[in-house]
């Protein structure tokens, strides 16, 4: 069978109906997509299919057959960081970080479709995608920066942040 | 976590470091043990650099040991930041590795090589500290040798000697092999904390790059050639045990290789993962109930009420509560109930083995290599010498991966077979087969006077003994290597017998409260039903009863529960600091808006204090969170943001248990599957969070955990004031 893959048409040797997170993670060793509940609960799997965001664990392989399938090894690189990979360093996103690729590929669907999107849009887009380490309130504000940041033709490294103390409010 | 506590290992600097070249002619900083090897001679690229905890190479790279494991926790960054600001090289340009099995890298105050207890950056931040701090002179020594002037007149910057009045400069790695040659440096002193360039400011999270590129590499991530895979059908009640099994169908389908049984189950092994677990379906097993039969919620409940009427031992005792009570003009009484939780972290539990030749290797996400390496040995019957324990990345600890089931499950299949095995449970598994947090039942009763002070304090806690399960691998780690499986069993009996368990009381013992007569007690009560550490531990429960309890008393005698808490921690200025700092950030003296409400509780855990007040609201018996506010005193803080970070984490993680928690069971099995009934927070559900760190200079202490206890009686203290109702069973739902 062969599947599209980050631009690559790739050969498997697999069950039509095996999932495609396996054929990813397993046979074709891009191993940054995640399996977390095997259900489509989580979101921990999320890939694009033709720019789209699927749960790849509940996606037989069959079934995207011929489609342009996208994983997180597809969408920036460490040269080239997508937007939203460069905020999500900025602001400290990760922490276990075992979600992040499945959080990625579905703020990068979000933005793909909704370059300046609301919180509720953002709350909308994410809710499927599970974080046990609870890096919500920062995934939202990076979706927030990198929007800003969809214009600017290239992205700067930031210098170390310095500590401010917060001052008392209110 | 609190157990298994040696004494602490008081430790002497001058001998504990040792100094070598590395076989690359780089300066190498080693902890030097009595009575153990130290660096070998000759030691090769291959010898993963035996006790290193700093390697200065000859082209300046700067690789750091870390000793404990990162689990999201922070600890890699953290640990850089100090090294940094000791060695003074540039916190991104460290390198790190995680450390192999070693005993250099066991925690000294649990014995075993641990990540937990919110201590990494207690117990070994000032070891690492200390690594950067001689590492640092012992070049300044050598470019002082170099350039014939005295070290006084030498200053440091970002992995440089320099000597600013001849200009001249070396790198770190120019003077690594003069360095390592130097007389070891004794009672080198720390920067001080108004030098600090990183301590307290460095705020970018190094290991943020490769999680957000998908190419930080999990246990589950590992590839290795002619890799097979693994799933096993285990018994569905707890602590059951196979009794039949039809392997013929399974062992038809596709790809399978090979079914056998395993002391946990019947394993399925097959060329593809997707293979193994359609074949899975195709097994036939009969099962049998174990020793603890076929535990219902209500049996466990009945146990621990039993054992709460015969009354348990008592761990804190002050004045005369007994006679306090019996002769008072007015006591109040509640219970309160937690139930089992999983820690559903999100990579599921697995492990990759390979056993051959006279060699283990095992890849997996742990918290424990050496305990992992123990039950290896167990499984396989080689020495510790013949097995490899790889630490990675680990996708969510919260306690989960300090328990190596999985990791025997994996060598006790790998003996069977030539090539490599991964096995990996379904999220189903995960929640079902695990080991969970307790359930526990509380009951508090107070004496009032007629003046409406609180006189007495009793406070009766039923559940069972972490240690009592955790024994039992933990051995297998703190006894020689060479001991027989025996001894290892001998070592675990010894150790439940001998080592204090607090997990059932810690934070109900410690009740901070100014109250002249006060009696904590544990009765111990076993449904046969597995438990562990979980976020917090005992901390996750005794809070909910303690700051529930306290918030009744308030109510009951008419008084503020902020003012009554301020007037009874008149002893705990660290707590009362927290307490004030969270009430003024979020106003307290002024009303929050129309149908918002708010709940307040404050709790200290791992030396850390944590006060919280949220702001909620409830509509159709939907409890909605809209904000928490949280101040934290954890001493002297290494990244900021990191503690941000991990505040937020730990009320999100302590949300999730006090909104949804619940495993329960039923005739001994799990009755949760998946994330749609063993809920945990998404961000539709999060509310605002508002975190205040308390400035300080003290010795840095916990932050992964503390933040977690005040979240679940924060809440149950706000629906109260909301609705009128005081839920006293987690999780808190209403109607």
């Amino acid at each position: 069978m062969k599947i599209i893959i980050n631009g690559a048409a790739r050969e498997v040797q697999v069950a039509p109906e095996t999932p495609l997170l396996w054929v990813i993670r397993e046979e074709l060793k891009l191993t940054g997509t995640k399996f977390g509940c095997g259900m489509g609960l989580c979101g921990a799997c999320t890939v694009h299919q033709n720019g789209v965001a699927i749960r790849s664990c509940i996606t037989p392989v069959s079934t995207v057959e011929g489609m342009e399938i996208t994983t997180i090894e597809g969408i920036g690189s460490e040269d080239n960081p997508h937007p939203l990979q460069q905020a999500w360093q900025d602001l400290n996103v990760p922490q276990c970080g075992y979600c992040q690729s499945g959080q990625l590929m579905s703020a990068s669907a979000l933005l793909a479709q909704n370059p300046n999107p609301t919180d509720s849009d953002i709350v909308n887009a994410m809710s499927g995608n599970i974080c046990r380490c609870g890096t919500y309130p920062r995934i939202k504000k990076a979706i927030k920066k990198a929007a800003g940041n969809l214009q600017a033709s290239s992205v700067q490294m930031l210098q170390p942040e310095m500590y401010q103390p917060k001052e008392p409010r209110g | 976590m609190t157990v298994i506590q040696k004494d602490k290992v008081s430790m002497n600097r001058r001998d504990f470091f040792k100094v070598t070249t590395s076989a690359a002619g780089g300066l190498m900083v080693a902890m030097h043990l009595p009575g153990c090897a130290s660096v070998p001679e000759g030691s090769t690229e291959d010898s993963l650099r035996p006790n290193a905890w700093l390697e200065v190479t000859p082209d300046s790279r700067v690789i750091l040991t870390l000793d404990r494991v990162e689990m999201g926790q922070g600890t890699y960054t953290g640990m850089c930041t100090l090294l940094a600001e000791e060695l003074d090289v540039m916190p991104e340009s460290i390198e790190v590795v995680f450390a192999p099995v070693d005993d250099a890298y066991k925690h000294p105050e649990y014995g075993f090589q641990m990540t937990g207890g919110s201590s990494s950056i207690r117990v070994t931040g000032p070891l690492v500290r200390q690594a950067g701090a001689v590492g640092r002179l012992m070049l300044v020594t050598a470019a002082a040798q170099v350039w014939e002037v005295s070290q006084t007149q030498i200053t440091t910057n970002e992995g440089r000697c320099e000597l600013a009045s001849q200009s001249l400069s070396l790198t770190y790695g120019e003077l690594a092999e003069l360095a390592a040659r130097q007389k070891v440096p004794e009672n080198v002193p720390l920067k001080p904390a108004d030098q600090f360039k990183y301590i307290g400011k460095h705020n970018k999270r190094l290991d943020a790059k490769a999680k957000s590129f998908g190419t930080a590499d999990f246990g589950i991530d590992t590839q290795l050639p002619g890799m097979v895979y693994a799933v096993i059908s285990r018994p569905p009640v707890v602590g059951g045990k196979v009794s039949t099994f039809d392997a013929s169908a399974a062992l038809d389908a596709p790809g399978v290789i090979n079914v056998i049984e395993v002391p946990r189950g019947v394993a399925i092994i097959a060329e593809q993962y997707w293979q193994a677990r359609q074949a899975q379906e195709k097994l036939k097993v009969t099962y049998a109930a174990g020793e603890a039969g076929t535990p219902s919620d209500a049996d466990v409940f009945a146990l621990y009420a039993k054992a709460l009427e015969e009354g348990g031992s008592v761990v804190r005792e002050e004045g005369d509560v007994a006679r306090v009570i019996s002769e008072a003009s007015r006591t109040i009484k509640a219970e309160y109930r937690v139930p089992f939780l999983a820690h559903a972290p999100m990579e599921p539990m697995n492990c990759t083995a390979w056993v051959r030749d006279g060699r283990c290797d095992v890849y997996t996400s742990t918290q424990v290599p050496d305990i992992a390496r123990a039950v290896a040995r167990r499984e396989s019957g080689l020495s510790d010498d013949q097995i490899h324990i790889h630490s990675t990345f680990i996708g969510g600890g919260f306690g989960r991966r300090l328990t190596q089931e999985f990791v025997a499950e994996a060598v006790s299949i790998a003996v069977h077979l030539d090539q490599p095995v991964k096995l990996i449970w379904s999220r189903e598994e995960d929640t079902q087969h695990g080991v969970f947090r307790p359930s526990a039942l509380h009951r508090l009763t107070a004496a009032v006077d007629d003046d409406n002070q609180i006189l007495a304090w009793k406070h009766e806690i039923a559940c069972p003994r972490i240690l009592d399960y955790y024994a039992k691998d933990a051995a297998g780690a703190i006894v020689p290597g060479w001991a027989p499986n025996f001894m290892v069993k001998m070592g675990a009996k010894l150790a439940v017998m001998t080592t204090p368990d607090h997990s059932p009381t810690e934070g109900a013992a410690e009740v901070p409260y100014a109250i002249p007569n006060i009696e904590v007690s544990h009765a111990q009560a076993d449904g046969g039903i597995p438990v562990t550490f979980w976020r917090s531990v005992g901390h996750s429960h005794t809070a909910f009863a303690v700051e529930s309890f306290v918030d009744e008393l308030a109510r009951q005698l008419d008084e503020d529960e902020v003012s009554m808490r301020l007037r009874l921690l008149s002893e705990h200025p660290r707590a009362a600091a927290v307490l004030k700092a969270t009430a003024d950030r979020i106003g307290w003296d002024r009303p929050p808006s129309q149908g918002v409400f708010r709940g307040v509780a404050v709790h200290e855990s791992f030396q850390t204090y944590a006060a919280q007040i949220v702001e909620l609201s409830v509509d159709n018996d939907q409890i909605k969170v809209h904000k928490v506010v949280c101040a934290v005193n954890c001493g002297q803080v290494v990244n900021p943001d990191m503690v941000e970070a991990q505040v937020e984490s730990a009320i999100i993680f302590g949300l999730s248990a006090a909104l949804f928690g619940k495993i329960s069971f039923q005739d001994g099995q799990v009755q949760q599957s998946n994330f749609h009934d063993y809920r945990v927070l998404r961000m539709n559900e999060t509310p605002e969070i508002d975190v205040i760190i308390i400035p300080s200079n003290e010795p840095s202490t916990g932050i992964g955990e503390p933040g977690v206890p005040p979240v679940a009686p924060a809440i149950a203290n706000a629906v109260y004031k909301a609705t009128g109702q005081r839920l006293r069973e987690l999780p808190l739902v209403l109607g």
